[in-house]
Parts: C-alpha cells; structure tokens; sequence
C-alpha cells in the first residue's frame, strides 16, 4: 500500500481508528442537538423569514420597492447573484479540481465545503429570478413551444447562456455530493437504533453495501464527474462574467473578466469555506480532521487567487488608460475618484492588501486570524461586484443619463435574508448529514493518519 | 444444499492478504463488503473493469447533438429573427453565441446520464433495502462472501481453507 | 219498477246524428292512435329533406351556441346607429383654436370614436406651430375637478336660478363690470358690448401677463394702442432685452416657427441672436451670444444699443457683463440694418420707448415691426383693473361678471376686495381661485366643446368647433351674455354664424359652402389694409424715457421673474402631462424654485447639486414687506446678484379645487398636507411679489434680500448632470464662419464633422508604414456578415437638427399623450424613474476641458472633476434623445426571451407582452432610453391622483392605439408604430407605396421648428434620406458602432468663436 514521506505533516490526528473514524461523525448525529447549535439556527431561521418576506414584499409590489433607477437598472439584485455563486465555486473546485490532483488534504473538507456549494448556488438562483419584472412569466427563459404561450428564447443573450450554466452547475454539483453521500447515508442507517431515523437514512442510502464492484464504479464514477465538474466550475463563473463582458458598457466590456471572475469565485469561495469550517470544527469537535494544516493549505489558495485578482484590477486600470478610449478610461478614473470610490477603495483594502497578510505563517496558520480575514475577504468580494455593476452603469457614455444608486431597505432586507436562508440550510446539514466523507477519510487513515505515520516511522 | 461463507476480517490488508491465499487455492470469491474502496482487491477477486466512462462520453455527445439540433432549429430554421443585426442565416455564422450552452448542455446530459446509468447498474435506488451481510461492514469490517455454488470444491473444504485466513468472524448460512 | 227515462250527453246523441254515432265507439274521439298514423299511407309521400334537416341542426347549433355564450365587452356601449363621420377605429380631424389668454395657436383635434385625444398644428394656416402648453391642454377637458354644473354659494344650482339672480343683482345697481382676458373673440366682443349696452356694465380687460409698457409707448410714439407684430424670419440679427420669445413672451407659436426659418444654414445665411437677460430663458439658451444682465439694466442696456446705432451718448453705468454684450450686438445690428430687430421684455414704457428708438433708427418698422397688423391680444388695461380693484374694496361694485381670467390668484388685492362684491358670477371651468369667491359660478364650456372664433391679428379669423358634446352641464360663456342682456337671440351658434353674415338663417345650418369649407379650413382670410402708422410724434418721449432708465438702481439681489416654457402663467398647473415635462432649463419637473448663480450660493453655503438624496436647500426672499420661503437651484447663466422666480405655480393655495395635480403627493399617494391638514400646492405663487412702476406691473423687483434658512427641500431632477463632459461625438456643433468655409464638403470630412475612424493594423493609406494615419471608419468594422438594411422595404428613420432645436419640449408631450407614457409623479421622478420616451436633454458647456488641464498641470481626475461644472454663462445644447434604432443594437442581443428584435423596417420593437423585465436591455443601452414599469403605474395607490389612467375622465384621453403598459415590462419610443401602420394600410388601401410625409411621428408632427424630420430612409426621394446625406448628419456615438436610424445635424451658432 502506498506511503507517505514522513516529513509530511498528517492529516487525521489523533490515534484513530476505523471505528474512532464513524463513531466521530456519526455520533453528533445520533446525540441530541447541542445548546449552542439550537439558538444559532433560531437565529438564522428568523433572519430568513424577515428575508422571504421582504421577498413576498417585492413580489407583490413591484422591483420599485428597491432603489433601482433608470440608469442603474441592476445593483443589489445582480452583485448579490454573482457574490453567491462565487462562494459556489469553492466546493465543486475542492472535491473536483483537488480529487484530480490526488490532494488528500481535500477529504476532510469536501462534504461540507460541497454542501455549501448548493446551499450558495440556490441562494444565487433566487436572484435572477425574484430581480424579474414578471417572475410568473419566468418559465419563457426556457426554449418551449410556440403553443405554449411564448416564442422560442435568445441562445445570443448571456442571460440565456446564465439560465443552462447556473442549472447545470446546480443539478451536477448536487449529483456529485449525493453520491458520494450514498455510501456514508450507509454508514449511518446501519448504526441508527431509532426505527424512524434509521428508515429515513435506509431510504436515503439507496440500499448501499459497499460490494467491491460498487466501490470501483463508485470510484470511476466521481473521477468521471470530478473531470467534467472541473471544466463547468470554470465554465459557470466565465459566462457570469460574460453578462458584463459581452455588453457595450465600458467597464464591463473587458475581456479579462472570465479569468478574473473565476479567479475571484475560488477567492471568496475559499473564505467562505474558512468561515463555515472553523465554526463547525469547534462546534462539532472534529479538530482532529479539520486542523490547522487545512487551514493552512485553504490560506494558501487564498493568496494565490486573491493576487491573480489583484493583477486582474491593475490590468483592468492600466488598459483603461492604455486603449485610449475616452469613456474606457473615464470609467476607471469615476470608479476610484468618483462618488462611489469608497466601495472601489473597500475592495482594494480587502481583496488585495487584507489576502497579503497570509504571506506569514504565524497569520496563515492562526485560526482566529483565518476567521477574520476570511470575512473580510467575503465582503471585499461583495464590494467588487458592486463597483463593477454600480460605478460602471451610473455613469457610462451619456452625461445626461448619469445618475445615482441608494439602496433601499428592500435591497438590503433581501440580502440579509439570503444569508439567514443560507445558514439555516447549512446548520441544518451539519446537523442531519455525515459532515466529513466518511469513506474517503478511511481510505487516507494508513497513509496520512498520525498514529499510522508514527509506526512506519518506527519500522 | 448450498452454503454460504461470510468471513469477516478487521483490517484491509488482512482481507487483501486472506483473498490472494484463497484465490491461489483456486477458490473464487464471490463478493466483498467493506466501508470503503480497498484498492487492489478487484483484480485479486476479479472484478473488471467499469465501463462507465465510455457510457458517460456518449451521453455528452448526444447533449452537444441535441443542443446544436436544437439551436439551429429555434434560431435558424423554425423562426430566424434580426437579432442585433446578428446573422441568423446559418449554424456556422451564429455558432460563436451557440458555444456556452451546448458546452452546457453536454455536460449536463454526461453528468446526470452517468449518474442514472451508475445507479442502476449497481441497483441502488431510493429505499432499497440494504445487502450487506453485517452491519458492520459500513463501518470497520471487511466481509468476503463465499459460496459452495460457485465452487467445486466441497463445503468443509471451503470452510477449513478459509479457517486457515486470519479472520475475526465466520458465519456460514445454507440456502436452497 | 223499470224506468224508461233517458240521459243524453248532447243534442247529438237525443238526435242521434251521424256524428255522433261515427265517434260514439271511440274512446278519444278525434285523437288518432300512433299505429293509425304510421299505417297512414299518405305519410310516404310527405318527407324531410336533407337540407331542410340541415337547416334544422344548423339552426338549432346556432341558437344553442348563441344561448351558451356572453357578451365578452363588458363596459362598452355600441352606437345603435353608427354616425356617418364616425368610423370606430379611424381618427377624425377637426380645425379649431385654442386661446387661453397667453397662448394662441391654430390646431387639429384629432378625435377617436368622438373622444378629441391629441393636438396638432393646423398646417393649412402655414403660421407657426403650437408648443408644449398647448398641445397638453387636452389633458384638461377630462379634468375630473371641472365643475359639472352651475354654482350658487358653492352649491349645485340651476341655470334658471343663475339667470334669475344674475338679472336681480344688474337690477340692484352698483357699478357693473365684465372683466375678461384681451378678448380674442369678435362674437364674444358683440356679446358683451351688447350687454354693456343692455346694462349698462363695463367691459374691462386684464391679462395675467400684462403688455401695458409696450403698449403705452406705442400711444406715445405713434398714437396706437397696440402691440406690433415681428416678422422673425426676416430679421437678419435680433436682439432681446429678456424677452423670451421662443418661450412665453408674445405669440411664442408663430415667433419660434419663424425665427427657425431665419436658422437654416444651409441657405448660406443666418440670423443671429443676441439676448440680454437675468434668468437664462428658452431663448437666452438658444441665443448665438447670451450676456447676462441685471433687470435694472435692461433700459440702460436699450440705451447702450440705442446710442450704438446713433453713434455716441451716454450709456450709463452698465456691468462688465452686460457692456461687453454690446458691441458685438449693435455691430449685428449695423450690419442687418432694416432687417435689425430690437425687442424687451421690460414692462417699462421708458425701455419701450427706448427699444421703439432702436428700431427707428434701424428702420426696422415694417420689414421686422409691423406696426400695421397688430397683434390684437395683450390688450388688458392695468389702470381700468386697478380702479376696478379700488372700487370694489370701497364695496361700490354691484355686479362683477369675470369670464377667462383668474386675478383672485394673480392679485391678492383683487381676492380680499372679491369679497365686498354683492354679486360676482365667474364663468370659469372649475372652483378655482377666483370663482370660489364668487357668489355664482356659471361654467362655460372647454373650448374642445365649444364653438366660437378668434382673431390674433387683423388679417383673419380662426374659427373655434366643438370636437365633444359637453361633458358636463356647462353653457357657453358668450350665451351666457346674451341671456343675461335679454337678447333676443341667445344661442352661441347662431349668434356666432350671425356675426360673419348678419342675415344667417337656421336655415342656412348646412347650405352655406363658404363657411363649410372656412370651418374645415379653420379660418376665413379677412380683407383689412393695416391702419396708418404716423410717425410725427415718435421720439417725444424719448429723452425723458433716457433720464428714468439711468436713474434705476438695484439694491444687492434683484429678482426677475419669469415664466416656465411649461407651465407659463400658470392656468394649467393642474395638468399632470406638464408639471412632469421637465423645465427645458433646470430639468426640474413639478416646482418652481429661485434661480441662483453659483457664485452666490457657494457664498451662501447653499447646495449646488440636487441629486436623489440631495434635497436644494432653502432660502428666504423678502420683497418690501413679504417673504417667501422657496428652495434654491443653481442655474449656469443666472447673473450673480440677481435671482429668478418663475410665476405660475402655488395653484390652488388654499385648497380650491383647480385639479389634483396642482398639489403636492406623498410618498404613498395621498395628498401632502401642512401642519393644519391643508393642501400643500404644487410650487409656490410668486404674482403676490410683482414690482409696479406707475400702476403697472413690473416683472422684476430691484431691491431684495435674500438669506439662507438651513431647511432643504426635495426638487425632482430628470438631469443631474449638466455637462457633455467634452464627449464630442454626441453633441457635435460648430460655428457659422467654420460651417460656411466647408459647407460644400462631403459628409464625413468637414472638419467640424469628421466621420470617427479607427486606427488599425494595415497600410490602410499605402503610405508604406502602417502608423496611426491608418485607420478606418466605424462602419468598416463587423464582426459578422450582417442582416441587410438599406434597400430592403421600409427603412424608418429620423434626422434631428440640433442647430433649430428650441428645446421648447412640444414634442415631448405630443410623445407622451400620443403613447400613453404614464406620469409618474414628483418622488419617483426624484429617484430618477421618469416613463420619459422622448427627452431632451440639455447640456450646458464647460469652460474646462482635459486640454485645459494639461494646459495648466491639472491631472485627467482634477480636469474631469472641473469638466463636470458648467461655466458661469455657458452655451447650451438642447439634444431631443429617444431610441436610436439602432441596426446593431446591443439592447436586442442580450435579452433572453427575444423581447427586443429588429423589424425589418429598422424599428428596434418591443414586445411588451414577451417581456420578462430582466432590465438587462436598459443597462446595455449606450443612450439609456430605455424605460421600465417599476409599479403597476395604472393601478399602484401611489400614482393614483395623477396618473391619467388611474382617473376615469381623465383616462378617455388614452389613445386607443397604444396599449398601457403593465407591470415589470420594458418600454421605449417606438417611433411610434401605431402611425407607420396606419400610414401603410392607407398607402395599401390606395394602392401606392407609401408617400413620404404620409407617416409622422408624434414628435415630428409637434416640433414648431421642424427640426425632427421623419421618413422612409431608404425612399431615396423622401426628405429624410436627403437630410441624412448631408454633411452635418451624424450618429450620436458613432464609435461604437450601434448604427443608429436616428441622424442627428451638427449645431450650428452664429458667432464667429465658440466661447461665449
């Protein structure tokens, strides 16, 4: 069996075995629920509902209920969009792009970091849907027949090219984190007592039993996935990006902006990972899994991905002067020197310098230094959407057109909603569902778990 | 009068080890549960290999088909508009804006078709009732399953080979 | 015992006829059994045929289907016989007048299913077209605040009891007086001199706006009470003493059409204008030079010209802005000589006088003046007013008959002596100001319901047709007169045909084809030689008139008022469609405010940028005794140390009911009100503030303070942004010298329109090097092999010269009343959601530019920075931006569900019911046109006070045509459609290809310049496609390639340099 250079610093700590494996997973479950666990998804459960209502609110009423204007035709709505389905690309990139590149460190992380992944992109899809006019009419995005009532869609429009990226991303994602749930939905029906638990968990483990036939389809089955996940994770936050990128708006018409935009995704997904992470390793108690290592590596990508998205600005800042294009160039100089500089300047501060940080190991490896970089991280990427979306429509080529954008309590109702829907959704999953891919943590335990590590060395 | 062996072992390797023994013996092992993927054991207990892949690119060929037909049929044959001044006279001059989404579509059809076709083939599907011969098994022992029927060799035989494996567990069940 | 007695059933039985023994066995007799029937061998020969069983079932379907379904309408009545001119579905036509006491104008009705929904110039007259304030005034026959039928005490009353109490109070005794606006009407005239004679009442005239000063100094100068005529369009350089003609000042309709015909520079040669003012007015905005001056100048600025022209003299002291005007000005005038023209605004009889001497001695008179046909309107006497005032404060008037006036809101002397009148009759329309003083109201009818004739000058009479029967019990004013005169002819009509032939008959209803096709015409041509002008006692006065202008003195701020190109003096302050057009000056919609110059408020502290969370700040003026409370607004050319306010707003003060759009709304809808619960009204009424020099009113006050209180207050803004940020290819303009030079240039290589070219990677000038002279034009450059557009059918389009461009926002109501654009209201405008489809937007020219700021070491952010305010007195630019149309338009490609596609006519179309409301469209437009329907703005609670289709009257002036827009949906100009189709069936069902000229947009039709042509660009014969091929035509943005069908021309000024 394969080994692993001692110098190597494990990844399951701790003098674990199969059985220490299932029973620290599993148990939480079995448990009853934790105090601090309850109040924080009352908490999360009521921010949701003050969010549906402000959505039911907009519904009834009209997309005027937010501060929206002739000039500034989308803000919260989209920048909220784009921010959630960034946080979305982290997950699929773990389990995906890392499963190609053998990183074992991802196994610990994946579950959890793939449930957010949906849980981020659903949250996503309410925008686009509920920032309609005429969300009833919002089936015609699909190409159906005349006789339906609606004639066939744009296949030029990017939003078209939105509607089968996001939903692809959405329905593969989901498949991909089921199935490898399967076998773990398994692991726990055969330890629940209770009969009801242990026939919801029957009913949701499909019948598994681990045959060695299973296992190596399994296996195929998510290298499969895993290579055409990697592609798509890519693919989705290009054609985001290309709503801005194909239109004629200067500041938005920058073909840098699919490689920047997925760059940026990771960046925040990553952060929002952190986040997740090191409240649900305390919470859950699984430091010996999720440990500093992890961090450490997570950290590491952040600093890649924040400096390819620092470039990408300065790219951006130097071609606007470069091209020689009177509007190109004034919609840069307005985006740090105008009336919205303060958010171009809250980006900068937070996407660029805050993410350099890292370059020290004392900080990279510092969990209550991740925990706030992480945020800041998610709100400097917030920011970055804004900018590019507000600064660059309220003034682009006529004057006479230039407006303003404030937002209203609906636009940040809606949001704060979001997140309350988001948690919720997530609570519950650390709640109800294996939060470490079980099977794949056993399979890593000879190579990279401590105790193990420790007797090679002996040998 | 047959019978069946399920010889439970607690450790990967043990299982590997005790499978290549019996094997040598020319006993064929007929299955093996475990919690988790234990690399190396199908060729011993030879399991081939899975033809998923294959099934999964012809799945995404027909999404690129189908999402070409289809594009070419709404936005050139059955009802061209004037886009932008876009051309929709042909597939090949609109084809640049058809690019996102037959990518889409194909991954799509790859993913979920795979997905499906994995599901039935291993029978797995909503409330099936679980197979595996010990509860156990999905958690931190490996099973082997033997069975007289598919085995010249007679019941005792079997069973004194397999006694001679370092297993924890031996349960031995007879059925028509 | 046997009896033998026998009882019979019937005489036929005791008789025992045939009969009845026939029947006697028979049960049933006469009943003939079912067997009997079908044994009945007759029945061979009858039969059903097929078709008669056909025409059974057919039948039976029919009257079961027809048994089984309802009517689908369900409010609408059919006609129960169809009137022979009313086709359901085709407009009708109707010349009629419109005379409000300001403006004056020849229409056409347009009338649908006997619904009068738009106004448009009568073309026959071929004298001037009307503006804004007309073409809205159809708004006001659904008013739902008209009064619906004769008032008594406020009470509905009869008109018998009116009439009654009318003849009781010119019984009673007291001084009777008819008080009216300058009569237009000769029958009118009759009727009231006829009850004057009857009555002896008087007959006093008053005008809102008064022209007393020019008038007096015409008795002077040339002994005629009159106000002259101005031919614009023979002046050659005209020079205003802020009078804003192109605006509200005169008879702005036939001026501002003449004057564009002096404006053409392609005959080679313009007028120029030269304007001296206050406040920056529609026409200081479109003046080839602008000087700004104080009100107190203005005679000493008359004087400076005057002594210009006859060389030396002492000019006064005059401010360096103003003097440096007058060089430049009088050499304009040297050089057009006769063809000079002189006009002020001034009500000063000494500036008139003056300004009289100026065109004397250009000898103006009868080439530019024509003292000969007179304008007949602008004849109210102030003195006869302010004696009438006086009288009834004393309590000596008996009888006050008011008809066509509203002084109770223009003079607060007149409201508070109202009251000592015994009995005051008002024929207004509603309970405004005035009539709700009155004792009685006898409502006359909307002139859109009425028939009459009015005369503008002597040379004709327009004739005034009803398009409507009277929505509401009202009679016509001039039948009104009658009856009370006891005449015995009291019908309107008759009396009216009477006037024009004495011996008219009813008879004569229909048989008379003069007066039917003078009626279809709209006028009848009057034979009148002009009266002689003597010139002997011209210049009495002059010298006088010198000494009184030099010795007016301001004080620190001087106040001018003005009136808004929209609202004028203020008689249709209730209609929504113009509080939301927006002043062509400020872009503010929905208030009146004080106009400052920037250097005055930054010295006040006050706030120069009205955004959406920026409210103007406010401050208190205190003229003499009074003061008012008004927010200030920075306008680019108001003279420091001066201010503006312009009149007409603050209707309905004290809660009148003068309609719902004259007050003020709250963010939810309903009615703002003060701290007492009262109405707040729309603005605030500046007339209480009028100057008055020797009893006549005087639209300036030389001395006032004004200070700066700390409160603010929410203007609602359509521009926020003032400058064209040096962006040269939208808003191309040059100078008449530069244009002269190259006028004969190809399109494209004028140097004041250069086409936008590209540099590229190729040799493209075969100079052997490929450097930055390589380059090509945009068109050049296609990613793709496009969809043909020229050649192929139809090709709608439009050419906009900005050079005639006034700005005066006709067509942006004809637009909003012929498409239904929804009104959206003060708060919503606030945070930029105006429906507008057709703007205009104004920018005003920076004295800045990035060349300046590398010039003087400014960075490109500090140089933008500056370039974003405009300069002290700048140029301006009115630009009428709508949907471009473009070929390649980038709204059409990224709208998901194919909403937005090109007709193969060129129109960029919106389909309305496709709309999802993705809103991406709008955001991918580079000239934001695009509108969206944030509410549901025909239902939503917030609009429902002034949004016309939320009000039941005032909804019948929606057109048919066009449909309302829901909610979530986009919208935009359509080049209006609904025209181009009705053009096209015409052209179909008469069998010719469509006429160019045959299909005109709304904005086209209106615009009194004609500088929005519209047509078929790929009718090579059609005026469109020849205006489009000349050298001033030009995309705006053409770098981007959008290739619109919309042309603009570049702007050309009169002026030798482009600074002003």
């Amino acid at each position: 069996m394969q080994r692993e250079a001692a110098i190597r610093e494990p990844l399951i700590l701790g003098n674990k075995s199969y059985k220490d494996i299932t029973d620290d997973v599993v148990g939480p479950i079995q448990g009853p629920a934790p105090i601090g666990w309850k109040i924080m998804i009352t908490i999360s459960a009521i921010i949701a509902v003050y969010g549906v209502g402000s959505i039911l609110y907009l519904l009834g009423t009209g997309i005027g209920v937010w501060g929206l204007n002739k000039t500034v035709g989308w803000s919260w709505d989209i920048t909220n969009f784009v921010w959630w389905v960034g946080i979305g690309h982290a997950g699929t990139l773990i389990s995906a792009v890392l499963l190609l590149f053998r990183q074992k460190w991802r196994m610990a992380i994946n579950r959890s970091a793939e449930a957010m992944t949906i849980f981020a992109v659903i949250m996503a899809a309410t925008f686009p849907g509920i920032h309609m006019g005429r969300i009833w009419v919002s089936y015609w995005v699909l190409p159906l027949p005349n006789q339906f009532g609606s004639l066939w869609v744009n296949f030029n429009s990017p939003l078209l090219w939105d509607v089968f990226a996001i939903s692809t991303y959405f329905s593969v994602s989901l498949v991909f984190w089921y199935i490898g749930l399967i076998p773990d939905f398994a692991t726990i029906r055969d330890r629940m007592v209770k009969p009801l638990p242990k026939k919801i968990y029957g009913i949701l483990a499909f019948g598994w039993s681990g045959r060695a036939k299973h296992w190596t389809r399994f296996e195929e089955v998510s290298l499969v996935l895993a290579g055409i996940a990697t592609p798509l994770v890519f693919s989705v936050h290009s054609i985001v990006s290309m709503d801005f990128a194909t239109s004629v708006i200067p500041g938005w018409h920058t073909t840098i902006f699919p490689p920047y935009f997925v760059s940026g995704a990771v960046f925040s997904g990553f952060a929002m990972v952190q986040t997740l992470l090191l409240i649900m390793r305390k919470g859950m108690k699984l430091e010996n899994y999720i440990h500093v290592k992890h961090v450490e590596y997570m950290n590491i990508v952040i600093i890649v991905t924040g400096s390819i998205v620092g470039v990408a600005y300065l790219t951006e800042l130097f071609i606007s002067w470069y091209s020689g294009v009177e509007y190109e160039s004034y919609a840069f100089i307005n985006r740090f020197s105008g009336p919205y500089s303060w958010s171009y300047w809250i980006m900068m501060t937070c996407n660029v310098i805050s993410p350099q940080l890292f370059w020290f190991k004392k900080i990279r490896r510092s969990l209550i230094a991740t925990f706030i970089l992480s945020i800041v991280v998610n709100i400097g990427m917030w920011f970055e959407r804004y900018v590019i979306i507000v600064t660059s429509i309220h003034r682009d080529y006529n004057p006479s057109s230039w407006g303003e954008f404030h937002p209203s309590s609906m636009d940040v109702g809606i949001f704060i909603g979001t997140l309350g829907i988001f948690f919720t959704l997530f609570l519950g999953f650390a709640r109800f569902f294996p939060v470490l891919a079980l099977n794949e943590l056993k399979t890593i335990l000879k190579s990279s778990g401590e105790a193990y590590k420790k007797q090679h060395d002996n040998h | 009068m047959n019978k069946v062996f399920h010889v439970m072992y607690d450790d990967d390797d043990t299982l590997k080890g005790a499978a290549s023994q019996l094997v040598a013996k020319g006993i064929r092992v007929k299955d093996v549960f475990s919690p988790f993927p234990i690399h190396g054991i199908d060729p011993i207990i030879g399991v081939k290999r899975t033809r998923l892949a294959i099934a999964s690119f012809m799945y995404a060929t027909t999404g690129t088909t189908l999402a070409l037909l289809g594009m070419w049929y709404f936005m050139i044959s059955d009802w061209p508009m004037n886009i932008g001044g876009k051309p929709s006279f042909s597939l090949i001059e609109n084809l640049p804006a058809f690019i996102p989404v037959t990518f889409e579509f194909s991954v799509l059809c790859a993913a979920h078709g795979m997905a499906i076709t994995y599901l039935l083939r291993n029978g797995t599907l909503p409330g099936m009732p679980a197979t595996n011969p010990d509860p156990r098994t999905t958690d931190n022992m490996f099973v082997m399953e033997i069975t007289t029927e598919d085995n010249h060799l007679a019941a005792d035989e079997l069973e004194s080979f397999i006694k001679e494996t370092p297993l924890v567990e031996l349960s031995i069940k007879e059925y028509k | 015992m046997s009896q033998n007695k026998r009882y019979w059933s019937g005489l036929d039985e005791l008789h025992g006829t045939e009969e009845f023994k026939a029947i006697q066995g028979q049960e049933f007799p006469g009943v003939q059994s079912v067997d009997e029937f079908l044994s009945d061998d007759r029945l061979e020969s009858t039969h059903t045929g097929r078709r008669d069983f056909l025409k059974f079932m057919g039948f039976s379907l029919t009257a079961a289907t027809l048994a089984a379904c309802e009517t689908p309408v369900i409010k609408s009545i059919p006609y129960t016989n169809k009137p022979e001119e009313v086709t359901p579905g085709v407009a009708n036509y109707y010349a009629s007048t419109f005379y409000n006491g300001q403006d004056y104008g020849q229409v056409l009705v347009k009338t649908r299913e006997g619904r009068p929904i738009f106004i448009k110039s009568n073309a026959l007259t071929g004298e001037g077209k009307v503006g804004v304030r007309v073409n809205a005034s159809v708004m006001g026959l659904y008013d739902s605040a008209r009064l619906n039928g004769p008032r008594k005490g406020g009470q509905p009353t009869d008109w018998a009891t009116i009439d009654a109490d009318v003849q009781a109070a010119l019984a009673a005794g007291g001084r009777k007086v008819v008080l009216t606006h300058s009569v237009a009407s000769p029958s009118l005239n009759r009727a009231i001199s006829l009850f004057c004679a009857a009555t002896g009442a008087e007959h006093v005239q008053y005008d809102a706006i008064s022209y007393s000063g020019m008038r007096k100094a015409n008795v002077a100068d040339y002994g005629r009470d009159m106000v002259p005529t101005f031919a614009l369009d023979r002046a050659e350089a005209i020079v205003t003493i802020g009078a804003d003609f192109l605006g509200t000042w005169g008879d702005v309709a036939v001026q501002t059409t003449a004057w564009s015909k002096g404006r053409q520079p392609e005959n080679g040669k313009m007028s120029s204008l030269h304007a001296f003012e206050s406040v920056m007015t529609l026409t200081g905005s479109n003046a080839d030079r602008r000087n700004m001056i104080k009100p107190s100048e203005a005679g000493r600025v008359a004087l400076a010209l005057l002594n210009g022209l006859t060389g030396g003299g002492n000019n006064g002291d005059l401010s360096e802005s103003a003097a440096a005007g007058i060089a430049p000005a009088v050499a304009a005038l040297k050089a057009a000589g006769s063809k000079g023209l002189v006009v002020a605004g001034s009500n000063d009889p000494n500036v008139q006088l003056i300004v009289n001497a100026c065109n004397r001695a250009l000898g103006a008179y009868g080439t530019t003046v024509d003292l000969e046909n007179a304008w007949v309107l602008g004849r109210g006497n102030d003195e006869a007013f302010a004696a009438l005032v006086a009288d009834m404060a004393a309590g000596k008037v008996g009888t006050l008959l008011i008809h066509g006036v509203n002084p109770a809101y223009t003079s607060t002397a007149f409201a508070t002596a109202l009251g000592k009148v015994k009995a005051s009759i008002s024929t207004s329309l509603f309970a405004d100001e005035t009539a709700s003083r009155c004792t009685h109201i006898a409502p006359d009818h909307h002139w859109l319901e009425s028939w009459g004739d009015a005369q503008r000058t002597t040379k004709r009479v327009d004739w005034v047709q009803p398009t409507i029967s009277p929505l509401f019990d009202s009679r016509a004013a001039g039948s009104s007169f009658l009856t009370w005169a006891n005449n015995p002819e009291t019908d309107w009509y008759t009396f009216l045909r009477q006037t024009w032939n004495p011996n008219y008959t009813a008879d004569q209803l229909y048989t008379d084809a003069a007066w039917n096709s003078s009626l279809h015409d709209g006028f009848m041509a009057l034979e009148s030689e002009g009266l002689p002008v003597s010139f002997e006692g011209a210049g009495s006065g002059l010298a006088a008139a010198k000494q009184a202008v030099m010795a007016t003195k301001g004080g620190a701020f001087e106040l001018a008022f003005y009136q808004k190109n929209t609202i004028g003096q203020g008689d249709q302050t209730a209609n929504p469609m113009l509080q939301e057009t927006p002043d062509p000056l400020t872009k503010i919609t929905w208030d009146n405010y004080v106009t400052m110059a920037k250097s005055d408020m930054d010295a006040m502290g006050l706030n120069t940028y009205i955004g959406q969370e920026k409210p103007a700040s406010v401050v208190r003026v205190t003229v003499g005794g009074q003061s008012v409370e008004m927010p200030a607004m920075l306008l680019p050319g108001q003279k420091p140390g001066t201010i503006g306010i312009a009149l007409g707003y603050g209707r309905g003060a004290n809660g009148e009911e003068v309609g719902k759009a004259a007050f003020q709304m709250a963010e939810n809808g309903d009615f703002l009100r003060d701290a007492n619960s009262a109405l707040v009204p729309v603005g605030t009424n500046a007339f209480p503030l009028l100057g008055s020099a020797s009893g006549l009113p005087q639209y300036e006050q030389l001395n006032v303070a004004v200070e700066a209180t700390g409160a603010t207050y929410a203007l609602a803004s359509t521009q926020i942004h003032s400058t064209d940020m040096g962006r040269d290819s939208i808003v191309k303009e040059t100078t008449f010298g530069a244009y002269f030079a190259e006028r004969k240039a190809a399109k494209g290589s004028a140097s004041w329109n250069k086409l936008i070219r590209i540099g590229v990677h190729e040799d493209v000038n075969g100079d052997g090097v490929i450097n930055a002279q390589d380059s090509k034009p945009t068109a050049a450059f296609d990613l793709w092999h496009e969809h043909p557009v020229e050649e192929v059918g139809h090709r709608w389009g439009m050419t906009i010269d900005l050079t005639t461009c006034t700005g005066c926002s006709a067509c942006v109501t004809a637009c909003h009343i012929e498409n239904n654009v929804p009104v959206v209201g003060k708060d919503e405008v606030r945070r930029h959601r105006d429906m507008h489809w057709m703007r205009i937007d104004r920018f005003f020219a920076s004295d800045y530019s990035l060349e300046r700021g590398e010039e003087e070491g400014v960075g490109a952010i500090g140089s933008y920075r500056r370039m974003e305010d405009p300069a002290e007195n700048p140029q301006t630019v009115h630009m009428p931006m709508m949907c471009q149309h473009c070929n390649h338009a980038p709204c059409e490609t990224v709208c998901p569900v194919a909403a937005t596609t090109h007709s193969n006519e060129g129109l960029n179309q919106m389909t309305y019911n496709r709309c999802i409301g993705t809103r991406y469209c709008a955001n991918n437009c580079p000239y934001k046109v695009r509108r969206f329907n944030w509410f549901n703005y025909p239902g939503y609670k917030k609009f429902m006070n002034f949004n016309p289709s939320q009000d039941n009257l005032t909804r019948m002036v929606l057109n048919p045509d066009v449909t309302v827009r829901s909610r979530g949906v986009m919208e935009k100009c359509s080049m209006c459609v609904q025209r181009i189709q009705e053009g096209k069936l015409n052209a179909k069902k008469a069998g010719t290809k469509v006429p160019d000229g045959a299909v005109v947009t709304a904005c086209a039709e209106a615009c009194p310049t004609n500088a929005i042509q519209f047509g078929d660009l790929n009718d090579k014969q059609s005026h469109v496609a020849a205006v489009s091929e000349n050298n001033r035509a030009y995309h705006a943005l053409e770098e981007i390639g959008v290739q619109p069908n919309i042309f603009y021309m570049t702007k050309v000024r009169n002026t030798e340099s482009t600074e002003a």
